[in-house]
């Protein structure tokens, strides 16, 4: 395996990062030097050559390579087992539903929220629960790093250049959680999207920051989930009115009111369909009463239909605090939902000591 | 010791494609926009619009909006572009 990028050359460790970040290469963090052995440990991890041709990114054409991702999830602190997830990620992102130059260089300034579901949660020790959506673990922040350092250094998707976010929001640097598989009864989200439970999956989404909720102050589904519709109706009107894949993430305390009450994942969405609309001459209450223009009594519901509902078993085992993470551009922009390092539609997946031999 | 790190960067020259040559003149041309749709541009092109045609003399306008704000514009309206003398592209926040 040959890689191709050029190769720099510096005196110690203070000298990389004063050379990447004089070259806009990092996010303003440290990088983790790319050497070429450890950017060759994650293509040998991965089984994939340095020019193997991830995708082109549709806009401007610009080619994605393996190597150029690898360089870039290792300056992020990923180890060789991470990069997997990174490289099934940016695939992800490449699917024509994602919009990936409207996602990442609008005025909007979402950031790609990853949700990380199957075995792989378990091989990287993810954390799903204490600080889900923080600093939870190793795996998750790095991983979300990668997507950010990718897009700044092969996309160009920097501030002020394609980036045009108004103001953005602290996802950008690393907004990435794994689904608590462990301790719910509900479908994953992979399993969901008809993944088997033992296939490792990412979702991207374009997404808003998260908006916390609380409501430890019942224990019926309806009041539970009326918290989570009311979150989103305040956003229909503080934000976007139009309706998208919204992510809901639901913690233990939560999860075990719903789940004592015998609902699924689809009662809740059903219940979130119905009650997340809003009338557009509600508009007119939060200081935007110039664009209701005679439509006021128009329904706008937040999910074209309950399956837009992305909702993610996640949080620490203690109170009552969940999140509502609202879609970047409504109906433009979709959730997107790959098996990582695997092909469900393509015939048994090759056995990797054959390959080696 | 030096340390070998490798460039992070695409590397690739994105493609570039080739300006039409200059106008010496925008009086009797067809002059095409192309809007983002989004609400600042209508005013922006209606102004855009009044500058070619009183002080440039531009013959006509067409007038087309992209389907996704966020988007390329649709094949349907890049088809059009040879038929025009001009384009311009514009967006409102």
């Amino acid at each position: 395996m040959q890689l191709s990028s050029t190769i720099h050359e510096a005196d110690d460790f203070d000298a990389i990062q004063e050379l990447y970040h004089s070259h806009g290469w990092t996010d303003g963090l440290p990088i983790v030097p790319p050497t070429p052995e450890a950017v060759m440990a994650c293509l040998e991890w991965s089984m994939l050559a340095p020019d193997h041709l991830i995708g082109v990114e549709p806009v401007r054409e610009r080619p994605i390579t393996a190597e150029k991702l690898a360089t870039n999830a290792v300056m992020a602190g990923c180890l060789p087992m991470h990069f997997p997830v990174v490289v099934a990620a940016i695939t992800a992102m490449l699917q024509p539903e994602f919009l990936i130059h409207g996602a990442t260089a609008s005025t909007g300034g979402c950031a790609v929220l990853l949700i990380l579901n199957g075995p792989i949660r378990l091989e990287l020790n993810t954390n799903s629960t204490f600080n889900a959506l923080g600093s939870s673990d190793r795996a998750t922040m790095v991983i979300g790093r990668a997507l950010r350092l990718i897009l700044i250094n092969v996309l160009d998707v920097r501030p002020g250049e394609i980036d045009r976010s108004t103001i953005g929001h602290p996802g950008k640097i690393s907004y990435c959680v794994a689904e608590d598989e462990e301790d719910s009864d509900w479908l994953s989200l992979a399993e969901q999207h008809d993944i088997p439970k033992d296939i490792s999956a990412v979702t991207v989404l374009a997404a808003g920051a998260p908006r916390q909720i609380m409501n430890e102050w019942t224990t019926k589904p309806e009041e539970i989930l009326e918290t989570f519709a009311a979150e989103i109706r305040d956003n229909m009107r503080n934000y976007s009115i139009w309706p998208g894949n919204y992510a809901i993430v639901v913690p233990k305390q939560l999860r075990e009111h719903l789940q004592a009450a015998k609902w699924s994942k689809q009662d809740i969405a059903e219940f979130i369909f119905k009650r997340a609309r809003i009338h557009r001459r509600e508009w007119a209450d939060v200081g935007k009463g110039s664009v209701v223009r005679g439509r006021g009594d128009t329904e706008y519901a937040a999910l074209e239909s309950p399956d837009q509902l992305l909702i993610v078993a996640a949080g620490g085992p203690a109170g009552g605090f969940g999140a509502v993470i609202p879609p970047w551009l409504g109906p433009k922009s979709h959730a997107v939902t790959l098996p990582i390092g695997a092909c469900l539609d393509c015939g048994p997946p090759l056995n990797r000591e054959k390959i080696e031999n | 010791m030096p340390i070998h790190v490798l460039d992070p960067s695409n590397e690739t020259s994105p493609p570039i494609g080739e300006l039409a040559p200059r106008l010496n003149s925008l009086a009797g041309k067809t002059v095409g926009f192309i809007s983002n749709g989004k609400e600042g541009s209508k005013g922006f092109f209606r102004h855009v619009e009044r500058i070619l045609r009183e002080d440039y003399g531009v013959a006509n306008i067409e007038m087309r909006v992209k389907s996704n704000f966020s988007a390329p514009a649709d094949p349907h309206i890049a088809a059009e572009i040879p038929q025009w003398d001009a384009v311009i592209t514009g967006l409102g926040d």
